[in-house]
């Protein structure tokens, strides 16, 4: 299915129309869907459009206003469905639409191909051109946004319609070959310049723009005055730029700064090999830092942290120290139920003592409730019956390679069976959900006890119970979530999976639904459970862990250029090949990263809890020290720097203009519900216009 | 050119339990695991194959058959070629679901004729002795459900498994009797005359 040696498709969309009508028609039989690709040829970038189908299908017409994040998209109510045929029948109303609203008309063919059945018949509509052709774009929006193409030999193009979103994406693409800068006259046209001349004129003319505030503060500088030296800037710093909005230079310095505030949490600058040239690679957070991990706590370590009635002492440094280097399985019986919540650390023995007295009571008064139905009632209990004969058929496929659940008859098949019924009746709203013998198998299988496992899967289960509920709308916070941080730690690759119709991580879902559970090896879940539970170094620490993983991947997703189905496969085939430690380490890393960044997006804070600094015990604090060398302070230092240029400057916190909440990272859904705004409006805000301001957040906080 | 094969998207449905991962892995890997665990998410292996002279590229799409899953399994269901509706010959209940199995389908696939739409019904677990569905029951079914080739199977015994595929691929081709299904895209014109087809009205 591959392409010809060739040529290589770099970017593939589909569901991009041409309004064949002269008329702007409602009529949607005088739509042409097609597929719009850019291409690699013999070293030449072309455009290539096709047409797909014969007949245009109204539903296909669904707007998902991928634009700027399909992610977005879940947070819409499901039925915002304006141009579905069918009437959504009463069951199927409250799903969670999660795919279908981003474009999935994808048949999934690699490449693409075997899918222009009808091609023949359209081919009239079917057109490319080499980049170098082209002269300028016309970026419209009217609910949706639509490009028009010129040609250098003023040839127009037939406007081109993203009604299913990704026209930024597409913008973006483009720009890795050529230089898109605003028309002086016009707005909404962008003018095409060869990329290397261009791209270095743009950014001095950046750098002797006198009133833009933000390259003053650089120059002034020390640290940054190597920037006058540029000469060559990689693209990245200007897809960030331009992404968010192609009108920067026009515009006042504070705002270009409160844009710039968003996108570029840092910089990091880096001597290329070329001598001269100062590049800027990334638009990043600075330096990850080193960090160090250390050996399981042992049951000497734990020992000291105990005093004589049993209470656990200086929890916040034992936390610590299980955070940087997990437990000895030994300790995992006792000290899983302090983490878990199930014993109070400052507890005595006798008390928890009579607490497990009290709590084995529990039990087994509700496990009697059950055992105690008789055949009769359960056939008038669908719900009951359901669940047991789920759990018996999960319980038969759930880690039955580990020894203390393989074989027929095993007792450690009947206590999961038994707990996971009790389960059912401590919590009958829930009762039992696919997944949630992964979550007690590790548990039961440390406690060896029914009653502690029981009870450390309650506490579990309070912190995944939103992931298993019927909207799963713990799956759908952590997923976009997950994008936004992902979106901060590494635009270029979130662009990539977004161009892959991937940028809603789908692919995530089973590492988040049960944390991990299914990719790591049974003991490498131990550890990483433990380290989770601690609450270090931040909150939603396992949404760091998966951009570790990701981070891992990310080169060869991108180099061997996966599509949708390639990355769902590459992905699902990680499993049980992560290492545990590679992770822990890339994860905390990465959060200290983010940390030392002095001007986060409010929506990144919110997420890794880093507003309510209070409620968790900080991990710089001195205690650490002794299992942690220092920071090298050179980086530290300069991440600073750079940081504090954005941050600490009377411009950005002038209070001029409230900071986008989302940041970078989550834009405002386009209007994809609503069929035809007239015209694109401009949008008033703090006395600047915006136009076509359809992508840009709008000045918002907390509503992640 | 001519040996390129066409790729033809497959997905399975069906209650959770009635076999569905195992009858995959049992065609693609021709392995049983009595205790492969339940599905979370979506998975999907390819299978190179041959019928009637038409080399295919069958892309069989598993899914995880729990109710609270639907939202993360009915996205993928668009683009399948044919559906494979699976139920226990055990578990009369995952019978009785067939109809809304393909209910479901069919919505979400957006599929334009449903009553063209090939299906094929699997009957799984035959090598159990305790069955709780006839073969008639479930040919009956079949016959007024639109006519749908039944299979019994049995992952476990690799019993009619491959058959029921290849029965999935010579419906998807009888369906497609435009042959064009198998010709791959021709994009030959864009490579040979450079620039000059950017007509379009
Ligand atoms: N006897 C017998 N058992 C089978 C057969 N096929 C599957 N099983 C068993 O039935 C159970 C469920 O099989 P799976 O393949 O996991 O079922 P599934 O349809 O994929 O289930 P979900 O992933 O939960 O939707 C497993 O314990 C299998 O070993 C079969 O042909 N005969
Ligand atoms: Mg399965």
């Amino acid at each position: 299915m591959a392409a010809p040696a060739a040529t290589k498709i770099i970017l593939e969309q589909e569901g991009i129309f041409i309004h064949s009508n002269a008329t702007r028609s409602e009529d949607h039989e005088s739509l042409i869907s097609g597929l719009l690709r850019v291409m690699q040829k013999d070293g030449e970038i072309m455009v290539e459009y096709k047409p797909l189908e014969d007949a245009v299908d109204p539903s296909s017409m669904l707007c998902a206003g991928k634009d700027t994040s399909s992610v977005v998209e879940w947070t819409q109510c499901p039925g915002d469905r304006p141009h579905r045929p069918v009437e959504p029948q009463q069951s199927y109303e409250t799903e969670w639409d999660m795919i279908n609203t981003v474009s999935f008309k994808k048949r999934p063919y690699a490449n693409g191909e075997g899918v222009s059945n009808h091609v023949h018949e359209r081919t009239k509509w079917a057109f490319f051109f080499n980049l170098g052709e082209l002269k300028s774009i016309k970026v419209k929006t009217e609910g949706w946004s639509y490009l028009v193409f010129c040609l250098k030999d003023d040839i127009p193009l037939p406007a081109f319609h993203f009604h299913q979103g990704g026209s930024d994406a597409f913008l973006d693409c483009l720009r890795r070959y050529v230089l898109l800068s605003e028309s002086p006259g016009d707005e909404s046209t962008l003018m095409v310049c060869s990329h290397s001349k261009a791209l270095s004129q743009s950014f001095e003319n950046l750098l002797d723009d006198t009133t833009f505030g933000l390259v003053q503060k650089f120059k002034k500088d020390p640290y940054t005055t190597t920037l006058g030296g540029f000469s060559k800037v990689t693209n990245y710093i200007f897809d960030a730029f331009r992404g968010q909005d192609m009108e920067h230079q026009q515009r006042p310095a504070e705002e270009v700064a409160d844009l710039l505030n968003e996108v570029i949490p840092g910089l990091e600058i880096n001597q290329q090999e070329e001598p001269g040239f100062e590049v800027i690679t990334r638009i990043d957070l600075g330096r990850r830092p080193d960090v160090e991990r250390r050996e399981p706590v042992s049951a000497e370590d734990w020992a000291k942290h105990v005093d004589s009635e049993g209470r656990v002492q200086s929890v916040p440094h034992l936390k610590k120290i299980i955070f940087k280097g997990g437990l000895c399985h030994a300790l995992r019986k006792e000290a899983w139920k302090f983490l878990l919540g199930y014993f109070p650390w400052d507890s005595t023995r006798d008390e928890r003592k009579n607490l497990q007295k009290r709590k084995t009571d529990e039990y087994f008064r509700m496990k009697l409730q059950w055992k105690s139905v008789s055949e009769e009632q359960e056939k008038r209990n669908s719900r009951l019956r359901d669940y047991r004969s789920l759990i018996e058929k999960d319980v038969n496929r759930t880690d039955r390679t580990n020894t203390f659940y393989e074989g027929p008859d095993n007792p450690g098949l009947i206590l999961l069976h038994d707990i996971l019924m009790t389960y059912c009746m401590y919590d009958f709203d829930l009762g039992y959900v696919q997944g949630m013998s992964d979550l007690l198998s590790p548990i039961l299988y440390v406690m060896e006890n029914e009653v502690d496992a029981f009870w450390c899967f309650v506490s579990f289960m309070d912190q995944m119970h939103q992931n298993f509920e019927e909207q799963m709308q713990g799956m759908k916070t952590q997923l976009i979530q997950l994008s936004t941080l992902l979106r901060l730690l590494d635009l270029v690759f979130w662009n990539y999976l977004e161009s892959q119709d991937s940028g809603y991580l789908y692919f995530c879902f089973r590492w988040l639904l049960i944390r991990f559970k299914r990719e790591l090896t049974f003991h490498d879940v131990l550890r990483l459970w433990e380290v989770m539970w601690t609450g270090l170094p931040c909150q939603n620490f396992h949404l760091l862990v998966c951009c570790a993983i990701l981070d891992s991947e990310k080169q060869k997703i991108m180099e061997e250029h996966y599509g949708f189905n390639e990355i769902l496969k590459h992905i699902n085939e990680l499993s049980m090949k992560l290492d545990i430690e590679e992770i822990l380490h890339k994860a905390e890393a990465i959060c200290m990263q983010i940390k030392s960044c002095k001007d986060l997006p409010n929506s990144v804070s919110e997420i890794l809890g880093f507003n309510a600094e209070t409620e968790l015990p900080r991990l710089e604090v001195s205690e650490l020290e002794m299992f942690e060398p220092p920071q090298p302070s050179r980086p530290a230092h300069r991440q600073e720097c750079v940081a504090g240029l954005i941050s600490n400057d009377s411009i950005f916190n002038s209070g001029k203009l409230p900071k986008p909440n989302a940041g970078c990272c989550l834009p405002q859904r386009e209007q994809c519900a609503a069929p035809r705004p007239s015209k694109p409006k401009p949008v008033r805000r703090n006395g600047t216009t915006f136009r076509g301001a359809s992508h840009r957040p709008e000045p918002k906080r907390g509503d992640v | 050119m001519a040996s390129k094969s066409s790729l033809l998207k497959v997905i399975l449905l069906g209650d959770g339990g009635v076999g569905k991962s195992s009858l995959m892995n049992r065609y693609v890997t021709n392995k049983f695991d009595t205790h492969l665990i339940h599905t979370i998410g979506v998975e999907f292996l390819n299978k190179d194959l041959e019928v009637d002279g038409h080399l295919v590229t069958m892309q069989i799409w598993d899914t995880a058959g729990q109710e609270r899953f639907r939202s993360l399994r009915t996205p993928f269901y668009r683009g399948s070629d044919c559906c494979l509706l699976t139920f226990s010959v055990d578990d009369n209940q995952s019978f009785l679901n067939l109809a809304n199995w393909k209910k479901e389908f069919i919505y979400y696939a957006d599929v334009k004729e449903p009553e063209n739409f090939p299906f094929v019904v699997l009957g799984n677990k035959l090598d159990v002795t305790e069955r709780q569905v006839s073969k008639e029951d479930a040919q009956q079914w079949c016959r007024e459900n639109g006519n749908h080739p039944y299979f019994e199977t049995s992952a476990k015994d690799a019993t009619n498994v491959a058959a029921a595929f290849e029965e999935a691929v010579r419906r998807v081709l009888a369906t497609e009797d435009r042959a064009d299904h198998l010709i791959p895209t021709d994009t030959v014109n864009l490579h040979r005359k450079p620039r000059s087809s950017t007509t379009c009205c």
